[in-house]
């Protein structure tokens, strides 16, 4: 997908014939944990792609106040992850939907969580398994700082099942133009204006049911 | 109360039965699914208020229930679904004679539902139309080459059938069929009616889905019995393949049942379970206050009685 949507992207800006603007910055690869392995990524192709597209997230992803018939009571967060959207329910039979990026490892599964607790400008720990192939990410292995080179973005809701971390989060990011992707890191990623505003809204004890149709119930230990 | 001494009397004389003590002079088993929990919190409510008893209400899933009704740990299940609950019926109430099945039903629909939107904008209209690639790619939202359809929550008999009917009609090839809790289902369906999204699941009435989204159920042949041959685990290890389904639910109904005997332990509230002839629109009105409205039960189920004195008078026996 991400080869795909790379592709995809170089062809646009192609076809629009603009330049990139980005800091040039040497080709790396990127862990895929998908695939368990190293992926070519090339940030500086990425940031020429994206700002062909004028470096925004798509029309149909952006905030947008839509109907939304439902029995969940307002407050309640539906994260769609096969569609890419996040609703949160506002009284009146209307949502805030909101566009996602969903990491490619994540969310096999659906069924309700809460939100266990949230922060501002979140610390970032790269997994072990990542560690262990990156002895660049080693740096981080405590954790790294919020701002804005930290993947998690601006904000990062925390989602608990039965009392426990589920390791899954909802969080910024700053590449807008991933949203509405399956791209290959982290859980769900928002712009960080829209987790900036999800957060406002949103309390620890929050009712958050995660959508996979392919998917059968949560359970964290199969 | 006399009922408590009563119990207590029985628990001493057979001391070494299992009899549970109870805090209630009743135990309502109550369903995992909206209209069950509608009507269990009524019949809570009109035996405190208007009986003078105790009801205590303990939830659980269709198995679990109908074990402790077999047990004698529950004393009333409000909604028996027929035909789904066949095999429980055949064990404690004809086997072991251990519930009392009341003869009322309710009348119920069951079968495979989509939004009106979606029938229209792609044509999705038939169970037949399951069987179709271009239904397959419609549904598909995971890109995994097959639709998805929810079938029901875990362990509720229909869900069990609903499999039999994929199975016969053929759509078990094209399509997955989800089994996940009805809450998140039901979200499902909200997010794809809000995106106009084409969806198709499992759907039963009375429920207040159909008050709050526009749907309708797929077409299919009419219920024919020479066509339904249901087998259960226990009955068969290789159920599914034993069994056929290949024409509609017949039209189905909601009994209520009760431990046999209250009749004699608690003859007011036996009466007040045979007299309730609850509606299909009072049932798919109570979910709807519950779940779409979030009335808490309690407060509802005392304003029902409020607002329908009458027909509750009718229901108890002095």
């Amino acid at each position: 997908m991400m080869t795909r949507l790379i592709a995809a992207l170089g062809i646009l800006a192609l076809a629009l014939g603009l330049a990139g603007t980005a800091s040039a910055q040497s080709s790396s690869r990127i862990y895929d944990p998908s695939s368990k392995t190293w992926i070519s990524f090339d940030p500086e192709k990425v940031e020429r792609d994206a700002t062909a597209r004028g470096r925004v997230t798509p029309e149909r992803f952006r905030r947008t106040l839509v109907p939304f018939r439902t029995s969940e009571p307002p407050g309640t967060i539906i994260i769609d992850t096969d569609r890419k959207y996040l609703f949160y329910v506002l009284p009146d039979f209307q949502a805030i939907r909101y566009g996602v990026g969903v990491g490619r490892e994540g969310f096999g599964w659906s069924g309700e969580v809460e939100v266990g607790r949230k922060a501002e400008w979140p610390t970032w720990t790269p997994p072990a398994e990542m560690i262990e192939r990156d002895p660049d990410s080693a740096k981080y292995a405590g954790g790294m700082p919020g701002g804005p080179d930290n993947p998690l973005g601006a904000r990062a809701l925390y989602l608990y099942k039965d009392g426990r971390d589920s390791l899954y989060r909802v969080h910024g990011t700053n590449e807008p133009w991933s949203i509405g992707h399956s791209v290959s890191s982290g859980c769900i990623r928002m712009n960080n204006e829209d987790v900036i505003d999800l957060y406002s809204r949103t309390e620890p004890g929050t009712k958050v049911i995660v959508l996979k149709q392919g998917a059968a119930l949560y359970d964290p230990t199969s | 109360m006399r009922r408590t001494v009563r119990t207590a009397l029985a628990v001493g004389i057979l001391a070494t039965s299992a009899l549970p003590v109870r805090a209630a002079d009743v135990v309502i088993g109550v369903g995992d699914w909206p209209s069950a929990q509608a009507t269990a919190h009524l019949i809570k409510a009109i035996v405190e208020t208007r009986l003078g008893g105790t009801a205590e209400l303990r939830s659980g899933a269709t198995g679990e229930l109908w074990e402790a009704a077999g047990a004698g740990e529950i004393d009333i299940l409000p909604e028996v679904w027929l035909p789904n609950d066949r095999t429980q019926v055949a064990t404690h109430v004809d086997g072991s004679h251990a519930v009392t099945l009341l003869s009322r039903g309710v009348p119920a629909r069951q079968g495979l539902c989509t939004t009106k939107q979606a029938a229209e904008a792609f044509d999705i209209r038939s169970v037949d139309d399951l069987r179709a690639k271009q239904t397959a790619d419609l549904l598909d939202t995971d890109s995994d080459g097959t639709g998805e359809i929810w079938i029901g929550a875990e362990g509720w008999n229909s869900t069990r059938i609903e499999k039999i009917r994929a199975k016969s009609y053929g759509y078990d090839k094209t399509m997955t069929l989800i089994e996940a809790d009805e809450p998140v289902a039901m979200a499902g369906i909200d997010v794809a009616a809000s995106l106009g999204e084409p969806i198709v699941f499992y759907c039963y009435e009375p429920h207040h889905m159909f008050a709050l989204h526009d749907l309708v159920m797929l077409e299919e042949p009419a219920h024919d019995p020479t066509t339904w041959t249901i087998r259960s685990p226990d009955e068969d290890p290789d159920w599914l393949e034993a069994s056929t389904a290949s024409t509609a639910w017949a039209i189905s109904f909601i009994h209520m049942a009760h431990r046999t005997g209250l009749e004699k332990d608690a003859p007011k509230i036996a009466a007040l379970l045979a007299n309730m002839d609850l509606q299909p629109d009072a049932i798919e009105d109570m979910t709807y206050a519950l779940i779409v409205e979030r009335t808490p039960p309690e407060d509802f189920a005392r304003a029902w009685i409020s607002a329908n004195a009458d027909r509750v008078d009718g229901w108890i026996e002095d």
